[in-house]
């Protein structure tokens, strides 16, 4: 009886602790009520076991039948966000500890983001991500426009093009905050080239992000002989003061200065953030706003443009003030602002938020295949999302000492 | 004694002009026969030269394609409840065999980019400045929905943003443009338009991109159809 009971016990630990039936190498959740410091440990060990692709992350995942044991079957658009922000994380985690261990993840992370260039084929030409198979992938077709390519430079490989301003904005972000807070000097050197081909090349294209046809991509704007959005002014400043931080090449410098002089970016970055009416308001354009000023404000040292600056902020507090927190960067926007103005803002409501982070509930759903034959085929799997915001939130708060080591 | 011969003559020619300029069918608008400025010379490699082009007369239409019309020629046509007036996204064959059914055929590229600019070499149909409130933001948005809502200089609505729009045209370069591509050629179709979902830059009269004529993918593509006139 107690041999039937202790085999029935490890029976149930097995069924519940394997990892492999479902593609899912890490299955442990935390608990709403954890402490914010188990949490975020916890939702790491998701994020890195489950949606490590070769230490490009994934932000969407979908398990088998209809993905793959591998994490590469997802909407696969946005990556480079994930990505950057876990390396944003594992820079100001490094920063803090000063562990080998962590600043070997984020120069993992690195090496991705040099591969996202490398599987392309053309230096300074950055994909959104990749996939290491030699067959089209069936969520090619439909989670996003095709875009998909056969890399020439890696064989074995595919990759995602049409690269927009807000992945180029994760570029700029996480590899310069890589730079700035984690890297070695070897990693400094990688990091500047990186940054010097991919910012070289946009400069070389009048501001644009072209992609492998020499077209400009569908949101690879921010050309100053075209109409843009005021936003992707402030994109482009941040790039170029980034860029010039980096590689210390006096082009970038020039081309800022231009953009400024000629074009008057400065005064165009004003109007990044649309408040009226109040429904165009765009939660997602402030995450970029905020990460471009997070970059910029702390870069430029003159007053009238630190002044520009603050104004644009000040007009992205007006609507963040009375925020709802239903989304992870919103808090982190709140964290930026505090960071960027010295002002003292974390009120209980907004620490409470900080508390409350959480990453994403794995979910079940049916899947709609495409059959090679023609129709499709409809698969129940399991899918998860991305906790790498919240991730780099709590490791971005400990580092300005937002948040308190015990939450 | 002239001056009279002169405005007599003046007047005859417009009244001959008015009178010549048929009477476009229901929910079409004429566009007259002439040259106009085509392409442009600080965009894609692909809108260059500038040139100019003509077209014989045509009528075209003030809208796109709606769901609830498209659904008229192929009852099986599915969407959203609520959005009848909306524009139809469909593949290039269907929305040829819509024009056909119709009586109509889809425009060429010089057709649909004279229609969105008129003979002025305009940016955008309504001038050459950008304004969130003359676009219809996506498909999500019924036809002609913008807040300014701003025509054509021949009448026609949402030839920015919107949907994508299908021209009856192979993906080719132009005469005297020698950037190569390797998509030129007969594997695809131009769009025109843009969706504002994409950069506003892609909404441009002279903006040119490339889709395969069946696997329209996750693109917001649509289209309006051409007649020619008698």
């Amino acid at each position: 009886m107690l041999l039937r009971a202790l085999l029935l016990l490890f029976m149930f630990f097995y069924l519940t602790s394997r990892t492999d039936s479902w593609g899912q190498k890490v299955n442990q959740f935390p608990k709403k009520t954890d402490p914010l410091h188990v949490k975020v440990e916890l939702f790491d060990q998701l994020m890195r076991g489950n949606h490590w692709n070769e230490g490009a992350i994934m932000q969407h995942v979908i398990f088998p039948p209809a993905g793959l044991e591998r994490p590469i079957v997802g909407s696969q658009a946005d990556c480079l966000d994930p990505t950057s922000e876990m390396l944003a994380a594992y820079s100001h985690k490094y920063a803090l500890t000063k562990d080998p261990k962590d600043r070997d993840i984020a120069n993992q992370i690195f090496e991705a983001v040099l591969k996202l260039e490398e599987v392309t084929g053309v230096p300074g030409l950055v994909a959104r991500s990749f996939n290491q198979t030699d067959e089209p992938l069936w969520h090619e077709e439909v989670l996003w426009y095709h875009e998909w390519h056969k890399s020439t430079s890696l064989p074995g490989y595919r990759w995602l093009g049409d690269l927009s301003s807000d992945k180029f904005t994760s570029i700029c972000y996480g590899v310069g905050t890589f730079w700035e807070l984690c890297a070695d000097d070897a990693y400094k050197q990688k990091a500047a080239g990186l940054l010097d081909r991919f910012m070289g090349r946009v400069v070389d294209n009048n501001f644009k992000l072209t992609d492998l046809d020499g077209k400009m991509t569908m949101w690879g704007n921010f050309c100053p002989d075209l109409p843009h959005q005021p936003l992707n002014s402030l994109k482009m400043l941040m790039g170029l003061k980034v860029a010039h931080r980096i590689t210390g090449k006096e082009r970038y410098n020039a081309a800022y200065h231009m953009l400024i002089d000629r074009y008057h970016y400065d005064d165009e970055q004003l109007k990044a953030k649309m408040l009226f009416p109040a429904e165009w308001r765009n939660v997602g354009d402030d995450y970029h706003a905020a990460r471009s000023l997070y970059m910029l404000m702390r870069y430029e040292k003159d007053r009238n443009l630190l002044n520009k600056y603050r104004m644009s902020l000040n007009r992205h507090w007006e609507d963040w003030k009375t925020i709802n927190f239903d989304w992870e960067s919103n808090i982190w926007f709140i964290m930026v602002y505090q960071t960027l103005t010295g002002e003292e803002i974390m009120t209980e409501e907004r620490k409470k938020a900080i508390k409350d982070m959480w990453g994403f509930e794995r979910q079940t759903r049916e899947f709609k295949i495409p059959m090679k034959g023609g129709g499709t085929k409809t698969v129940k799997s399991e899918e998860e999302g991305t906790a790498a915001a919240m991730i780099r939130n709590y490791w971005f708060g400990r580092y300005y000492g937002l948040i308190d080591p015990k939450w | 004694m002239k001056k009279y011969i002169y405005a007599l003559c003046f007047s005859f020619v417009i009244g001959q002009s008015t009178l010549a300029q048929p009477t476009p069918p229901k929910g079409m608008v004429y566009v007259p026969a002439g040259a106009f400025i085509m392409g442009s010379h600080y965009g894609d490699p692909d809108e260059r030269p500038q040139q100019m082009a003509e077209t014989n007369a045509f009528f075209i239409d003030k809208y796109e394609v709606s769901n609830a019309e498209f659904a008229q020629f192929d009852p099986e046509f599915k969407f959203l409840a609520g959005r009848e007036n909306n524009a139809a996204i469909v593949t290039w064959h269907q929305a040829t065999a819509y024009a056909k059914w119709a009586k109509k055929r889809l425009p060429t590229e010089k057709e649909w980019e004279k229609a969105a600019r008129g003979t002025d070499g305009r940016v955008f149909p309504w001038g050459n400045y950008y304004d969130e409130s003359f676009v219809v933001w996506d498909q999500k948005t019924s036809r002609g929905g913008s807040i300014a809502k701003p025509e054509s200089p021949y009448g026609c609505f949402d030839m920015a943003g919107s949907v994508w729009e299908w021209t009856a045209d192979w993906y080719r370069p132009y005469p005297g443009n020698d950037t190569p591509m390797e998509q030129y050629g007969e594997t695809y179709k131009v769009m025109r338009g843009g969706s504002n979902f994409n950069d506003q830059a892609l909404t441009r009269t002279t903006h040119r991109y490339y889709l395969h004529p069946e696997k329209i993918s996750r693109y917001n593509v649509g289209f309006r159809c051409v007649k020619d006139v008698d």
